[in-house]
């Protein structure tokens, strides 16, 4: 009798599940550039979407020193997220921001040492080193998991399955149906918006052309 | 079959080849296979004794040439370092005091150490030394010459802007062209020369004429030289300098040899023929001071207000001594206004010039490239960490300072037909207001608003650019007008024209420039035709050399640089 009751149970789930797999949906998309070598690294992402409320704490990203370079130069997290500076240079670097999504500043330290910082509030963080003026960098304090990083040929999906499992972002689902507004964010890149629907069966594409230009806020 | 043999054969020789590789490795290298070929290190102590003529010398600073590590000495001279090094073979120990030569000592691992034993650096300024020339120093230090000579800090007498502000001249050698100090000044040389050409003021006065040290074929009087800086041995408050300090100079060989005395922030340097002497004052923010501050006294009985400008603890910061002085260039003392109201757990406490303008640079990596180079690689470097080595490169004023110095953020609101924008500006990462030094810079923000359309926006309320941010095409740099803001130092004359140079100056209009780690927030409100339509905002700062007056009636051919821009 239970047995049943059991198998009866996991078919009606089944069930269940089914409709809700076929009403959310990804956005993919291939980007094209003018004025700029490759359309790699430019942040596409949605501006309202229902955000995460996962537990962050063993999520890791890292904005690394190197060579006096910030590596990478441009980091999307999930607000909320605690990023590690560590130093992997011969010399000393003082990381500081004065934005106003995040002011901090950790002070001159060794190369070996890692320091870290909570990102609590959603905008751009405009990273510098008080002593190296030619480094620089951008974290993108996201709203929402729903975000991409182009790759080589431009190609991008959103959630971005690889990037979120390399940081350890873990049960992001896809997008519910409905219309979206999109955009884009790259240092060089004038910023692109264009509102997508997403209908729930499966993946919705599109193109963006951008060019050379100066990215827009993440968030109005 | 015959191929097997031989692949077997080869096979066994390489194998013998590699091991007589490893134990080759493992015996001269002394190190340990089992822990995969990383050298044994364990503490080691190394005791000994700094003395001099008179007896030990206590507070010395004793180290491995280049290592992070040192000890000073006690009262009987006696020093116990902790050190890495491995047990065996023969090794530098070095010895540093201020006012004392730097010397060395070989000692063994394990065993006994004689006595490091430091000269003093007796003081006998010698006005008739003829200080060596850069191209000397370079054919050792070759990276540190070359950065020093594309900077500015080379060429100081040989700046054209500063010719022409000399002598009234303009960039077609064309006479009588305002300003010129001798124009206005002829019966006066001025002393330029303190700053611009130091080794030639230092040898001849420093009333001689600018021009003829360019004519003269002692390389060593162009611009700041190596050998002129290395001479200092310390500033002291000096009134009658234009700068109000003065660098007090040891020109003179070593007691013993030919060497050169070369005073420098290392105590472990002993590279014959330098005679090199420790001097802390080096690493210090009160070396720049000699020349980044410069006032003006203002003739008798006369006095400016001081208070319509500055707080009160922003005029005590810039150290004048009253009301009759008139702050022209305040570079150092912005910093040390800045360092001083730091609380002491602040992360910028105790940062000065010499980390941003002599830091590394991305052009100079890999570091080891600049770590010791040319001649003295062959002869005498020593390796030393990168955090300790000031690449003399002296950025300042330079498009790379310039694009990270400021930072800016826009934010906006639409309610109803108005869009109401707040312009945040930041100093980010100057150590002193910017822009800073010569007050004929200045610093734009250029705002721009237009609808969806491409239509600018009126503004209705909100700062726009003066007049002498140029007056006609915008796209010829002609900004006046314009939404925007600047900020700029400005000198007045008495008749109250703007702008003067500084030995016409009698007050100071304004000074809006930022201060460190200081944010300005300006509003500003423009109307939307369309309620429901999205505009856009786009903001430039702008770095711009000479006010556009100036610029014009000099023909110099100054460039804007674009520090940063955002949009909205």
């Amino acid at each position: 009798m239970s047995h049943q009751f059991l198998t009866i149970s996991i078919a009606f789930l089944l069930l269940l599940s089914v409709p809700f797999q076929a009403l959310a949906g990804s956005i993919t998309g291939k980007i094209s550039v003018k004025g700029l070598r490759s359309p790699a690294n430019v942040l596409v992402y949605v501006t309202k979407a229902p955000g995460l409320s996962a537990d962050l704490s063993n999520v890791k990203f890292t904005m690394d020193q190197k060579n006096l370079t910030f590596v990478p130069h441009i980091l999307p997290v999930l607000v909320g997220s605690t990023v590690h500076f560590p130093n992997d240079d011969q010399v000393a670097h003082n990381v500081f921001s004065l934005s106003r999504a995040k002011k901090f500043n950790l002070g001159s330290y060794k190369p070996g040492t890692t320091k870290t910082v909570l990102f609590d509030k959603p905008g751009i963080v405009e990273l510098r080193c008080d002593v190296h003026a030619e480094m620089s960098a951008y974290i993108m304090v996201m709203k929402n998991p729903y975000w991409a990083v182009s790759d080589a040929k431009g190609s991008f999906k959103i959630p971005d399955p690889v990037y979120l499992d390399q940081h350890g972002i873990k049960g992001v689902p896809d997008l519910p149906p409905g219309k979206y507004v999109i955009k884009t964010w790259h240092e060089k890149l004038k910023t692109a918006k264009k509102v997508v629907e997403v209908s729930g069966k499966g993946e919705t594409a599109f193109r963006l052309d951008l060019k050379r230009g100066n990215p827009s806020v993440l968030y109005k | 079959m015959e191929v097997d043999n031989m692949m077997t054969k080869k096979t066994a020789l390489l194998a013998i080849f590699s091991l007589a590789i490893l134990l080759t490795i493992v015996y001269f290298g002394k190190m340990d296979p089992a822990r995969g070929g990383v050298r044994e290190t364990r503490e080691t102590k190394i005791q000994g004794r700094v003395v001099s003529q008179y007896g030990p010398l206590e507070n010395a600073r004793v180290r491995v040439p280049g290592e992070d590590r040192y000890a000073l000495t006690d009262r009987q001279g006696m020093f116990e370092l902790s050190t890495n090094l491995p047990p065996g073979g023969k090794f530098r120990i070095t010895a540093g005091k201020e006012g004392w030569f730097n010397n060395v000592q070989i000692t063994s691992l394990p065993g006994p150490m004689g006595d490091i034993f430091l000269n003093p650096v007796y003081l006998n300024d010698r006005a008739g030394y003829r200080f060596i020339s850069p191209v000397t120093c370079a054919s050792c230090h070759v990276e540190l010459t070359r950065y020093w000579d594309r900077s500015k800090m080379a060429h100081t007498s040989s700046n054209p802007m500063v010719l022409d502000m000399l002598y009234g001249t303009d960039p077609f050698n064309r006479q009588g062209i305002q300003p010129g100090y001798r124009l206005d000044n002829p019966e006066s040389g001025g002393n330029c020369i303190t700053c611009h050409a130091p080794s030639a003021a230092a040898a001849e006065g420093q009333s001689r004429d600018l021009k003829t040290i360019l004519q003269s074929p002692m390389t060593e009087w162009d611009g700041i030289s190596c050998d002129y800086c290395h001479k200092v041995r310390k500033v002291l408050t000096d009134r009658t300098k234009p700068s109000g300090t003065g660098a007090i100079l040891e020109r003179q060989t070593a007691e013993r040899g030919s060497s050169i005395l070369v005073f420098g922030p290392y105590d472990d340097v002993v590279a014959p023929p330098m005679a090199a002497s420790y001097n802390p004052l080096f690493a210090d923010a009160k070396f720049c001071s000699t020349c980044h501050n410069h006032f003006r006294k203002l003739d008798r009985k006369q006095s400016w207000e001081p208070a319509k400008v500055y707080t009160s603890s922003e005029w005590e910061g810039l150290k004048m001594e009253d009301e009759s002085f008139l702050p022209i260039q305040t570079t150092f003392q912005e910093w040390q206004q800045w360092q001083r109201e730091l609380p002491y757990n602040d992360a910028n406490k105790g940062k000065k010039c010499q980390d941003c303008h002599m830091g590394w640079r991305k052009e100079m990596l890999p570091y080891d490239n600049y770590v010791v180079d040319g001649m003295a690689r062959r002869m005498w470097g020593t390796y030393r960490s990168p955090q300790d080595i000031r690449p003399h490169h002296f950025d300042g004023g330079t498009e790379i300072q310039l694009k990270t110095a400021l930072s800016m953020e826009l934010e906006g609101e639409i309610t109803g037909k108005k869009l109401d924008m707040t312009v945040y500006i930041t100093n980010t990462n100057g150590g002193h207001w910017v822009p800073t030094g010569e007050p004929m810079r200045s610093v734009m923000l250029l705002l721009r608003v237009f609808d969806s359309k491409g239509n600018t926006l009126r503004m209705i309320k909100g700062s726009k650019l003066p007049p002498w941010a140029g007056e006609g095409n915008p796209e010829q740099g002609n900004y006046g007008g314009l939404p925007g803001a600047v900020f700029a130092k400005i000198l007045q004359d008495k008749e109250g024209n703007n702008h003067v140079p500084f030995w016409r100056a009698t007050r100071i209009a304004s000074d809006t420039r930022i201060r460190p780690k200081k944010t300005v927030t300006l509003r500003f409100e423009f109307a939307l035709n369309d309620p429901e339509d999205e505009p856009t905002a786009e903001a430039e700062l702008i770095y711009r050399p000479v006010v556009r007056p100036l610029a014009k009636k000099k023909q110099w051919p100054v460039k804007d640089i674009l520090m940063t821009s955002k949009v909205w």
